[in-house]
C-alpha cells in the first residue's frame, strides 16, 4: 500500500511536469505574434519579405524606427494624441469615479440608491447604442475631430464608480466617523482619510482605465477623422495602406512604438493589471 | 448599512445630502450627458428617418421592418450570432482546459511566463494585433502559409476565401482573449475544496469523475459568467473585422457593428443604423438578464 502511493505521487509528478512542458510549448507559440512584429521591425527593408520570418531579431538596428518618425505621416503627434488621451482619461476617471464613490458610500441623502442604480445601468449599453448621438452632438459643437473630444466623453465610467464604492465598503468606517465627530468638513474627510485607504483599487482601476482608453478603436474611428487627430489603434491601420506595400519593416517598427507602453506596464506590473482587468470583467 | 451621522439631527443631514449630491455632480453629469441621453436619443432616432436638413421624421418601426426582411442585413446578423457562438464556445471551452492544465504547483518564474504568454494577447488591442494576424494569414507571403507548404500542406486562403475567413477570425479571436477566461477559471478552480478532491482521490474517483462529479458543478456560476460576459463581447465584434477582411470577402464577415458604422457614417442612413443598435443593445441585453435568471435557477453547487 505504501509504496503503491508513492508510486502513484511519483507518477503524478511526472504528469505534472509533463504537461507543463506542453503548456511552455504551447505558451511560445501564443507569443510569436509578438516575436515576430518585434524581430520584423529591425529588418533591413530590402529583406522584409523575404522567406523564413524572422522570431529573433536578425539586428538591433534601429534604422526603420527613424524612417517612421521621418517619415510624411504625423507619427509623433499621433502618439501625443494617444499619451495625451489616455492620460487623461485616467486622471479624470480616477477623480470622479473616486468623488461619487465616496458619496454612494459614505454619505446618506435622498435619492442615493436610485442614483446609483442609475449609474450601474450604464454597465449595459454597448458603445454602438451611444455613438452616433455622440457623433451628430460633437459634429454640432466642434469637438468632431478633437482628440480632446474623446477623452471627455470617457472622464467618468459606472464601472469605476462601482468597483471604487465597493472597495470603499469593504473597508471601515471608523475613522471617517470620529473626523466627523470633531467637525471635519466632508472633503477634508474624504482627502484625509477615505483616498489613502483606497490606494489598491486606484491603481487596478487606473491600470485598466490606461489600456483600455490606450487601445480604443471603435470611437476613435469615428470620432477622429482627418490623420493629425487620429490616436494609434487607428493610425496603425492607416500606416499598413501608406507604408504596408513595400515597407513591412517601417509598419512593425512603429506597432513596436505602439505597443511599447502597454507591454512595459504588464512587464512591470503585472499582477495588478491581471487583477485590474479581471475586475473589470466582473461587474455584477 | 448606516452611513456617517446617519441619526444626527436634521441641519446636519442636509449639510451631508449637499455634499452628497456635490460629491456625485461631476460624474453624474458626464454619465447623462454621455451615456443615458445618447441611449435614449438612438432609441428614438430608430423610430425616425434622419436627415441633416429636415431632422428627424417619424417612421414607425419601418427601420425595424427593414432590418429584419433585408437579405443583406439578416446575413449580417447571423453572421454576429454565428461568430459569438463559435467564438464564445472556444474562448470559454479553451480557457477552461488551460487553466485545468496550469492550476498546478509550479516554479514562480514559469508561472509569470505563463501568465505574460496567455495574458499579453488580453491587453493588446486587437486593432494592433489584428494587422499581425493579417500577415500572418496572407495568401502569398503570409507566415502560416510559408509554414504549411514547407511541410507539405496545401496553403489556405484564410481570408480570402468565403468559406475560411470567419473560421480564421474567430481563432484569432480565440488566441486573443481565451487568456482571460484562463484567469478567472484559475482563481474558481482554487476555491474547490482540497479536501474533497482528496478524499475522491482515496475512494479511487478517476479524473474524469472528479471532474464532472466535483470540479464542474462546483466552477458552474463562474463557467456561466464567462459565457455571458464572452458573448456580450462577441456580440460587439469590430476592429479585428474590420482589419483582417473589411466584413469581406462580399459579406461573409460583416458584423453589426460595421453595418452600424457603414450605415450611419458612410450612407448617412442614421435612423437605420439606430434601429440596428437598438436590436444589438437588446440581444445584449436579454443575453445579460438570462444571466440573472439562470444564475439563481441553474447553478448549483
Amino acid at each position: 500500500m505504501f509504496s503503491r502511493g508513492m508510486q502513484t505521487r511519483a507518477t503524478a509528478r511526472w504528469v505534472d511536469w509533463g504537461i507543463i512542458a506542453v503548456m511552455a510549448v504551447i505558451g511560445i507559440f501564443m507569443l510569436m505574434p509578438f516575436l515576430w512584429l518585434f524581430s520584423m521591425s529591425f529588418r533591413p527593408v530590402a529583406d522584409a519579405y523575404k522567406m523564413p520570418p524572422s522570431f529573433i531579431p536578425p539586428t538591433l538596428d534601429f534604422t526603420n524606427y527613424r524612417a517612421v518618425l521621418a517619415s510624411d505621416v504625423p507619427f509623433l503627434r499621433i502618439y501625443w494624441n494617444s499619451v495625451q488621451i489616455a492620460v487623461l482619461v485616467t486622471v479624470g476617471q480616477l477623480v470622479t469615479c473616486t468623488l461619487a464613490a465616496f458619496a454612494f458610500a459614505r454619505l446618506s441623502f435622498p435619492g442615493r440608491d436610485s442614483l446609483f442604480f442609475v449609474m450601474l445601468i450604464g454597465l449595459m449599453f454597448p458603445a454602438q447604442v451611444t455613438i452616433i448621438p455622440i457623433y451628430l452632438g460633437y459634429a454640432q459643437t466642434g469637438l468632431l475631430n478633437q482628440p480632446l473630444g474623446l477623452a471627455l466623453m470617457y472622464l467618468t465610467s459606472s464601472f469605476g464608480v462601482f468597483l471604487v464604492r465597493q472597495f470603499m465598503r469593504s473597508q471601515p468606517k471608523a475613522l471617517e466617523e470620529a473626523a466627523l465627530m470633531d467637525g471635519a468638513g466632508y472633503f477634508k474627510i474624504f482627502w484625509r482619510i477615505s483616498l489613502p485607504q483606497l490606494r489598491p483599487a486606484l491603481s487596478a482601476l487606473g491600470i485598466i482605465t490606461f489600456t483600455q482608453t490606450w487601445n480604443y478603436y471603435f470611437q476613435a474611428r469615428v470620432l477622429l477623422e482627418p490623420q493629425d487627430s487620429m490616436t494609434l489603434p487607428v493610425a496603425m491601420d492607416m500606416l499598413r495602406g501608406f507604408m504596408g506595400q513595400g515597407n513591412l519593416s517601417m509598419v512593425m517598427a512603429a506597432m513596436s512604438m505602439a505597443v511599447l507602453p502597454v507591454i512595459l506596464i504588464f512587464l512591470v506590473a503585472q499582477k495588478l493589471v491581471i487583477e485590474g482587468v479581471t475586475m473589470s470583467g466582473i461587474k455584477h | 448599512m448606516t452611513t456617517i451621522a446617519a441619526n444626527r439631527p436634521s441641519e446636519l443631514r442636509r449639510a451631508q445630502a449637499r455634499a452628497g449630491y456635490l460629491f456625485i455632480l461631476p460624474s453624474f453629469v458626464l454619465y447623462l450627458t454621455f451615456v443615458l441621453a445618447p441611449v435614449i436619443v438612438t432609441f428614438l432616432l430608430s423610430f425616425t428617418y434622419y436627415d441633416a436638413i429636415d431632422g428627424a421624421s417619424f417612421v414607425g418601426l419601418d427601420n425595424f421592418v427593414r432590418f429584419l426582411t433585408d437579405e443583406r442585413s439578416l446575413q449580417i446578423f447571423w453572421n454576429t450570432l454565428r461568430f459569438t457562438f463559435f467564438a464564445v464556445t472556444f474562448n470559454v471551452g479553451v480557457g477552461l482546459a488551460l487553466a485545468m492544465a496550469l492550476n498546478r504547483a509550479m516554479p514562480a518564474f514559469l508561472l509569470y511566463f505563463f501568465r505574460l504568454a496567455f495574458f499579453l494577447p488580453v491587453i493588446i488591442a486587437a486593432a494592433f494585433v489584428s494587422i499581425v494576424w493579417g500577415y500572418f494569414y496572407g495568401d502569398d507571403l503570409g507566415v502560416i502559409n510559408y509554414y504549411l507548404i514547407r511541410l507539405g500542406f496545401a496553403p489556405v486562403r484564410w481570408l480570402t476565401s468565403s468559406s475560411t475567413a470567419m473560421m480564421s477570425i474567430i481563432i484569432m479571436d480565440v488566441w486573443k482573449n481565451t487568456g482571460f477566461f484562463m484567469i478567472i477559471f484559475i482563481a474558481a478552480l482554487q476555491g474547490v475544496p482540497k479536501n474533497i478532491m482528496d478524499a475522491a482521490v482515496m475512494d479511487g474517483a478517476n479524473w474524469w469523475r472528479r471532474f464532472s462529479r466535483i470540479i464542474l458543478p462546483f466552477i458552474s456560476p463562474v463557467i456561466f459568467f464567462n459565457i455571458v460576459y464572452a458573448s456580450i463581447g462577441a456580440m460587439q465584434v469590430y476592429e479585428s473585422i474590420v482589419i483582417l477582411t473589411q466584413g469581406g470577402p462580399g459579406d461573409s464577415t460583416r458584423s453589426m457593428s460595421i453595418l452600424i458604422v457603414e450605415e450611419a457614417f458612410g450612407s448617412f442612413e442614421i435612423g437605420y443604423a439606430a434601429s440596428v443598435s437598438v436590436v444589438l443593445t437588446l440581444v445584449i441585453l436579454v443575453i445579460t438578464s438570462l444571466q440573472l435568471v439562470a444564475s439563481r435557477r441553474w447553478v448549483s453547487y
